[in-house]
């Protein structure tokens, strides 16, 4: 009984988390018609494509798609290179005056103000560097913003590692830098793997910057894109859950290559090994 | 290789971990560092590795001063008291780092390794993790990494003290016939006066910093 219980608490958690996510997948296969059926029609409809035709080969979604997976990537990719190189010298250099302290929670500091207070500045900026409509100013954003959460993750990583191990790396004939590569890295992966997924999905999922700083299809990202569909007119929501559903699938894919990573990741220190 | 502190003081904040050490070693000799916990036996191996730089005085390697030479220029080998096996590599890759390092061929690191491994008796742990061994065979890897690049110094710090007392009794005599195999100098730090007593060529008692005395194990 207590476990039929257990279960029904479950399944109600379960559908309140995937019912949104149905309803947009249902609404994204459904005709504009069937779209506002009354009462909805859960299950029952004939699907089709036409939402996902209009999006990706009639609209420039898939340019946007493309936008989004770039800047993702190659925002992540920074991030972590600088972020693991400034954490690693946290964790185990120290700096006179405590000054490693400092720098470290200065560089958290950047975090605790809300993201809106540097979108003028940042737009007065990027106008200046004749960078606004481009992916490479969305790269510059957000490896900054992913950085600070870079730092700090790899840095409590390190910090547990013995220093031993490094210590023989170096005994042993190896540069810093080849120590670092060839024996703190490979320790460290699952918690880079983890501090990835959360660059990655913050990216993706960035609105805000990508609102302000791209306002052409050259650089505007899915978010931005599909959020652009809500026009004084009209609101396309075949073609905004189409791009939904297509926006969801990288992440949850990722996700689930790396699920065993990331939770050994999370966990790292929690239980020692 | 000789080695040499010349009034050699370090300090760790305001406090004076080693204090004006001076002490020759010559070319082939087994010193011991002996001393209780905290006496700065340990600091005093890691400054001759380069993982803490002196505050004052120097350090010589061969007559040559080394203060300044970063760790991986020294061509000293050092045997940890964790041991600091890479725990996500092979024995073979373990004992194979060093020469990796040095960007040695393929052929010439295997057979090394093999050599090594013939000699301290591991040839069948080679494809293991260390995860796997046990510590008397962690410590034998160990030894392995650092006797395979034949390297100018040996520097080992209480290797012995992970392992329970009939393996240490053992593991003794092994160091004992490998340092008469080898003949090549070695700075071991011990807080155990058997342990010393038994290998030593000179031992070097050291309490709170301070050399107390340098000599031959039956006079100490």
């Amino acid at each position: 009984m207590k476990r039929a219980g257990k279960y029904l608490l479950l399944l109600t958690v379960l559908v309140i988390a995937v019912a949104p996510v149905y309803w947009m997948l249902t609404i994204s296969l459904k005709t504009e018609v069937d779209q506002f059926a009354s009462p909805p029609s859960w299950f029952f409809f004939t699907p089709t494509l036409e939402h996902f035709y209009d999006a990706f080969v009639m609209r420039s979604f898939g340019q946007y798609l493309v936008t989004s997976a770039l800047v993702a990537v190659v925002s992540t990719a920074s991030a972590l290179v600088i972020g693991t190189l400034a954490a690693y010298s946290l964790a185990r250099f120290r700096l006179p005056h405590n000054l490693d302290n400092k720098l470290s929670l200065w560089i958290l500091s950047t975090r605790m103000f809300p993201a809106i207070v540097t979108a003028v500045p940042l737009f007065l900026m990027m106008r200046d560097l004749r960078l606004l409509n481009t992916r490479a100013a969305l790269v510059i954003v957000y490896t900054a913003f992913n950085l600070p959460f870079v730092v700090w993750m790899m840095r409590g990583f390190f910090a547990e590692l013995p220093r031993d191990l490094e210590e023989a790396a170096l005994v042993d004939g190896d540069s810093r830098i080849g120590a670092l590569w060839r024996v703190v890295l490979p320790l460290v992966a699952p918690g880079l793997a983890a501090t990835a997924v959360f660059c990655l999905i913050v990216s993706w999922n960035e609105f805000l910057f990508a609102l302000v700083l791209t306002q052409t299809d050259a650089a505007m990202t899915l978010p931005v894109g599909i959020a652009g569909r809500v026009t004084q007119y009209e609101i396309k929501w075949g073609v905004m859950s189409a791009a939904g559903a297509v926006a969801i699938v990288p992440i949850l894919v990722f996700a689930l290559a790396v699920q065993k990573y990331l939770v050994r990741g999370l966990s790292l220190g929690a239980v020692k090994g | 290789m000789t080695i040499a502190f010349k009034n050699v003081t370090k300090e760790f904040g305001n406090t004076r971990v080693v204090d004006d050490l001076s002490l020759e070693i010559n070319d082939g000799e087994f010193v011991v560092l002996l001393g209780p916990s905290g006496c700065g036996k340990t600091t005093t191996l890691r400054m001759l590795a380069g993982l803490e730089t002196a505050t004052s005085g120097d350090i010589l390697i061969n007559n040559e001063r080394i203060n300044d030479v970063p760790t991986q220029h020294r061509d000293v080998a050092m045997v940890f008291q964790s041991y600091a096996l890479y725990p996500h590599m092979t024995i073979a890759e373990n004992i194979a780092y060093p020469l990796r390092v040095r960007k040695l061929s393929k052929r010439t690191i295997e057979e090394r390794v093999k050599r090594v491994a013939v000699l301290l008796e591991i040839e069948s742990l080679l494809d293991r993790k260390p995860k796997q061994l046990s510590g008397g065979e962690r410590q034998r890897v160990a030894l392995a990494r650092a006797i395979v690049r034949e390297p100018r110094a040996y520097l080992m710090d209480e290797p012995l003290s992970n392992l329970d007392a009939r393996l240490r009794v053992q593991m003794r005599g092994e160091l004992k016939r490998l340092q008469h195999q080898l003949a090549t100098t070695t700075v071991y730090v011990t807080h155990d006066q058997a342990e010393a007593m038994t290998l030593a060529h000179r031992v070097a008692v050291m309490r709170k910093g301070r050399l107390q005395q340098f000599a031959m194990p039956m006079n100490v």
